[in-house]
Formats: C-alpha cells, sequence, structure tokens
C-alpha cells in the first residue's frame, strides 16, 4: 500500500506543478506548452502505476470508496484533458482554469480514506466498466468546454483581455466548447443507457429515480436545454460560456456529491 | 367554379390556417425550454419512494411529448436533417413505449422454500392497470442456493439453481443470481438479499390425509437473533410459535464463509403454555392429529418483473444515440477541430 500511496503524491505532485506551470504562463502570457504536455503524461503514466497497484491489491477496479472515485476520476480527467490538450491547440490556454478544479479534486482526494471498501456482488458486471467508461467520457468532455469557457470568462474580465488575447476569437472559442459539450451529450446518454442496462439485471428495475439517476437525467435535461437555449435565443459567447460552467456544476455534484449525501440504493459507491 | 365551390374554399381554408398556426405554436421552443425546466424541476420534485407527485414528472413529459410531435411535423429543420428527425422520433418513442409499460408492468415479491414450485402467487406486488397476468405459466422450482460471504458476513456470489419446463415439456435447468434473472414468458425472476431457514414438516390431522408444508423463518443473517416465527396450523385454528436455535457460528465475520445448514440444532416449539424442543424425526402430539418435525431446508425471496416494453426501449434508446452522433458528426465534420 505504501509505494501505491508513494506513486500517487508523486503524480499529484507533477500535476500540481504542471497546473501551476498552466497558471503562471497564463499570468504571464507566456505558453510553455510542450513542458505542461508533458509533465502532465509523465504525471499520468505514474498515477496509472499506482491505481494498477492498488487493483491488484484490492481486487477490484477503483469503483467503491470516495478515495478510489476521486483518484481514478483526477487520472481519467486529465487524461481527456491531455487528449484535447494534445489534438486541439486552441484547447491548450483552458490548462489555467481546469488545473483548479483538478487541484479542488486532489485536495479531497487526499484527506480521503485509503481503506478498501467492500465490492457488491452486483458490481461484477461488464455494464459496470462500460458505464463508468461512458460517464467518465462524458464529465472529461463537460470539463474541456468548461476550460474553453473559462478562457471565455477571463477574457470578459479585466484579468484576461490582454493575456489572452492572442486566443482565437469568442465566437469560434464558443464553438469549440459546444463540441465538447455534445460530445458530453452523447456519452452522457450512452452512460444512462448502459446504466439502465446494468440496474435491469442487477436490481431488477431499469429505472428507479433513485438519487444519482434522478440527478444524472437532470443534468442530462440541462445540457437539451442549453441546446436549446443556444438554438432560441443565438446565444452571446460570454452567456454560453455560463451556462456550459452551469451544466458542470450541476454534472460535478451529481457525480462527487449525490452519490455521498443519499441513503436510498445505488449510492455509486455501495 | 360554381358558387358553392367557392363558399367551400373560403370556408376550409382559415380553419386550415388556424390549425396551422396552432400547430407551430405547439411546437415553439419557447415553450420547449419551459418543459425542460419544468421536468427538471418535477425530477428532483417528485417523491420516488411512494410515487407521491408523479404529475409532477408525467404532465411536463406528456406537453414535451405534444411540443416536440408539434415540432417534427412543422419545423422544417426536420426535413433537412435526417439524423435530428431521427434523434427527436427515438426520443418521442422512448416516451410513448415508457408510458406503455407503466400501465402494463408488474413488480412483486415471493419466497419459495428449497424444492417448491412457483405456481404464480405473488406475496406482494404492484402493476399497472393494464396488467394481464400470465404468472401462473412462469412456472419454476428452487433447487437451492449457495451464497459466499467474505470477511465482516458481506454478502458475495449468490448462486440459486432453478428448474422449469420449456414449451414443448422438456425440463431445462440453469442458475441464476447477481445480474443474471430467470426469465420465463416475459417475467423476470431475480434473487434476492431475503433468504434463510424453513423448517419442513408433516401434518397428520386426526381423519385426515398427512400434508407436508414448510414455514420461512425471518430472512438470514439480517435476523440472526430474531429466528422465530408464529403460524397457524392448516385447517385448524391452532397457533404455533417455533423458533430454531442452534450454538455454531454460521458465518464468521474473520473469515470467508457459506450460508448453511447448522450442523445441530432444535426447534422450539409453543403452542400457548405448553412447549416442546424438536430435532428432525420427533413428533408433537396435538389434540387435532400430529406435528413431525422432518428437517430443515432453506427458502430464497425473488423479485418478479415485467415489463413487455424492454426489448423495444433498448432499441429506441439505441436509434437516439446513434442519430444523435450521426447528427453531431456530420455537422462537426465540416470543420477541423482545431481551427
Amino acid at each position: 500500500m505504501a509505494t501505491e500511496l508513494q506513486l500517487l503524491w508523486l503524480a499529484l505532485t507533477l500535476y500540481t506543478l504542471a497546473g501551476s506551470t498552466a497558471i503562471g504562463a497564463t499570468v504571464l502570457a507566456k505558453r510553455p506548452e510542450r513542458v505542461i504536455l508533458a509533465i502532465i503524461l509523465i504525471g499520468l503514466f505514474v498515477h496509472a502505476l499506482s491505481l494498477g497497484l492498488r487493483w491488484e491489491r484490492v481486487g477490484h477496479g477503483p469503483f467503491i470508496t470516495m478515495f478510489e472515485i476521486l483518484s481514478s476520476n483526477v487520472w481519467s480527467l486529465l487524461l481527456i484533458f491531455g487528449v484535447a490538450y494534445w489534438r486541439v491547440p486552441a484547447v491548450r490556454p483552458a490548462a489555467a482554469v481546469v488545473m483548479p478544479v483538478l487541484f479542488l479534486m486532489m485536495a479531497w482526494l487526499l484527506v480521503t480514506s485509503p481503506a478498501a471498501g467492500h465490492y457488491p456482488p452486483t458490481y461484477r458486471t461488464i455494464w459496470l466498466y462500460i458505464h463508468v467508461l461512458f460517464g467518465k467520457v462524458f464529465l472529461g468532455s463537460v470539463l474541456v468546454a468548461v476550460g474553453v469557457a473559462g478562457v471565455i470568462l477571463l477574457r470578459h474580465a479585466r484579468f484576461g483581455v490582454a493575456r489572452l488575447a492572442q486566443l482565437p476569437d469568442d465566437v469560434r472559442l464558443e464553438n469549440l466548447a459546444f463540441r465538447f459539450m455534445m460530445l458530453g451529450f452523447i456519452f452522457e446518454t450512452l452512460m444512462l443507457i448502459a446504466g439502465a442496462i446494468w440496474a435491469q439485471d442487477a436490481w431488477g428495475r431499469y429505472w428507479a429515480w433513485d438519487p444519482l439517476e434522478s440527478w444524472a437525467f437532470t443534468t442530462w435535461l440541462a445540457l437539451a436545454l442549453f441546446v436549446h437555449l443556444r438554438i432560441t435565443f443565438k446565444l452571446r459567447p460570454l452567456y454560453s460560456a455560463a451556462a456550459i460552467v452551469a451544466v458542470f456544476v450541476l454534472a460535478f455534484l451529481t457525480f462527487f456529491g449525490v452519490p455521498f449525501v443519499a441513503t436510498a440504493p445505488h449510492k455509486g459507491a455501495v | 367554379m360554381g358558387m358553392s365551390d367557392a363558399r367551400v374554399s373560403t370556408a376550409a381554408a382559415p380553419g386550415g390556417w388556424i390549425a396551422a398556426a396552432g400547430l407551430k405554436r405547439l411546437a415553439s421552443l419557447k415553450l420547449t425550454l419551459v418543459l425542460l425546466l419544468l421536468l427538471g424541476a418535477g425530477v428532483i420534485g417528485h417523491d420516488p419512494v411512494t410515487g407521491g407527485a408523479a404529475w409532477l414528472v408525467a404532465v411536463p413529459l406528456l406537453l414535451g411529448a405534444v411540443n416536440l410531435s408539434a415540432a417534427v411535423l412543422t419545423h422544417p429543420v426536420f426535413r433537412q436533417q435526417t439524423a435530428l428527425l431521427m434523434f427527436h422520433v427515438a426520443l418521442l418513442a422512448i416516451v410513448v413505449l415508457v408510458a406503455a409499460g407503466r400501465l402494463t408492468y408488474l413488480n412483486g415479491q415471493l419466497e419459495l422454500a428449497e424444492g417448491e414450485v412457483f405456481k404464480g402467487e405473488l406475496a406482494r406486488s404492484e402493476s399497472g392497470p393494464w396488467h394481464r397476468s400470465l404468472l401462473e405459466r412462469a412456472r419454476f422450482v428452487n433447487d437451492g442456493f449457495t451464497i459466499r460471504y467474505e470477511k465482516g458476513v458481506r454478502r458475495a456470489e449468490t448462486r440459486n439453481t432453478v428448474r422449469w419446463l420449456d414449451d414443448t415439456g422438456r425440463e431445462q435447468k440453469g442458475v441464476i443470481g447477481d445480474n443474471e434473472p430467470l426469465v420465463r414468458h416475459g417475467y423476470r425472476f431475480y434473487t434476492s438479499f431475503n433468504k434463510g431457514f424453513a423448517p419442513v414438516f408433516i401434518w397428520h390431522p386426526a381423519g385426515g390425509p398427512p400434508q407436508r408444508g414448510s414455514i420461512n423463518l425471518p430472512s438470514y443473517p439480517i435476523h440472526e437473533y430474531g429466528q422465530a416465527l408464529e403460524w397457524t396450523l392448516p385447517g385448524t385454528q391452532i397457533k404455533l410459535w417455533t423458533m430454531l436455535q442452534f450454538d455454531e457460528v454460521l458465518l464468521d465475520s474473520d473469515r470467508v464463509s457459506q450460508f448453511r445448514l447448522p450442523t445441530r440444532h432444535t426447534l422450539v416449539v409453543r403452542i400457548g403454555d405448553a412447549r416442546q424442543e424438536l430435532v428432525p424425526g420427533e413428533r408433537m402430539v396435538l389434540p387435532a392429529g400430529i406435528l413431525v418435525y422432518e428437517r430443515l431446508s432453506t427458502w430464497m425471496g425473488y423479485t418478479v418483473f415485467y415489463d413487455w416494453t424492454l426489448p423495444w426501449l433498448f432499441v429506441a434508446c439505441l436509434l437516439a444515440v446513434a442519430s444523435l452522433a450521426w447528427h453531431f458528426w456530420k455537422k462537426f465534420a465540416v470543420q477541423p477541430w482545431d481551427r
């Protein structure tokens, strides 16, 4: 257990270094993008080793305790952001917005007990992996969109006017954020379908309006609302960016808030 | 054109125009926004445990279906973009199928002792108003189960062997358990955490044929210290209080264990002030007959679920997500992401 925790600490240190560099670069209007990507990639590799060691030790994937869920989500969110960072240059300045969100999760992770939890028999199914994978791609896509939306919002604040001036204009950035939101929309739909199939086999009902199901569906509705708002009112980039942040907050609370306050079945971590 | 023809024409045109205008109003995107907000509020506001205020979800869903139908009929965008049309039609199909499912569903619970045949009777159930029960066709036999427990008496795998006759009358055998229901005539039977011990008796009533039966003691290990039950002898008013007693630890919290019968046990039977301890094979003589305690067995609790729409819902969901992906793929492929 000591090795996996040491590796986790090392990974979190590297992520913090990458995030701090990204924030510092934004403040100083510099772009050390390759360095940031390299640090993120090394951090992901070290973190993957830590997750793998734990998987081997406890005999199941990181799906049960708050510690496991936070750790695996920090990894998957950074992996998805890393891919976007690598493939879509316009996303890169968003690191200064995305990393602080991940810092919050990392801080939360550090104060959470790393003790192993009970792996319920209903979790022994391929649908768990499919459901979780779709969920991670969903949240990762929305996080990238939030990063880009954050750049738009920062540009409307005094802080970002000069520092982020060299980036594509707000309309193009908003269009990019919208693409990631729609990628998230597709993957959230898939997540709900896979979850319903799993629930039917595991608990004998495909939908029971338990708190997590209700909030996940509400997040889906919020995404649908965002699309229709954008079409109906031809939202300006500033308002669209604010709507994206609102959807992300809802999705984040659904993922990391509801499972740990609900007393009903399907708490996510039970 | 004659005078009468002209009258018909002028009378029909305004009516058609009004209908079209009404349909366009129903198709309003602003109405969609309001309904999405109402649906979101309804999802959070309704009480799923008691089913209270279900209208908070049902009404916005129904209005949303009307709004969506009107939009599909009137907005030219749906005629220009096939994938978008398919996505919205699939959403409509999902709403219709869910409604049909709620009208015809069945949710129930039952308990079967080892060797007992399920004949269609449920201990508890709730169903849609249009559910036509075919449960008696879904007969099966519980042939017993194994359940592994991890340290800390945490339930792991459940394996329940069941038997049934297929449509050709041939006997089939299967193992059901976690994530694996028995599906018979559309009814899906699931094992539950509810299971326990079942003492088997033979009751010899004075002057009547003997009857074999069992009683299901409270669920084990949840009610480990409450393995007692009051029941009435069949065909009599005699109430018996029965309690299972054993000293050994069946499920050890310090190690991996398996659900099993105790090696040695006694059954305490009390009728009024009379009390007797029985081991398998012993009898209790009563004025109305003789009660023989045959053996200790187990029982399993099942849940049963019926919803004929499940495969259609699956198809509609797949169609919805595939068309949504197709729509955005086409939309975003026009311009690269990194521009």
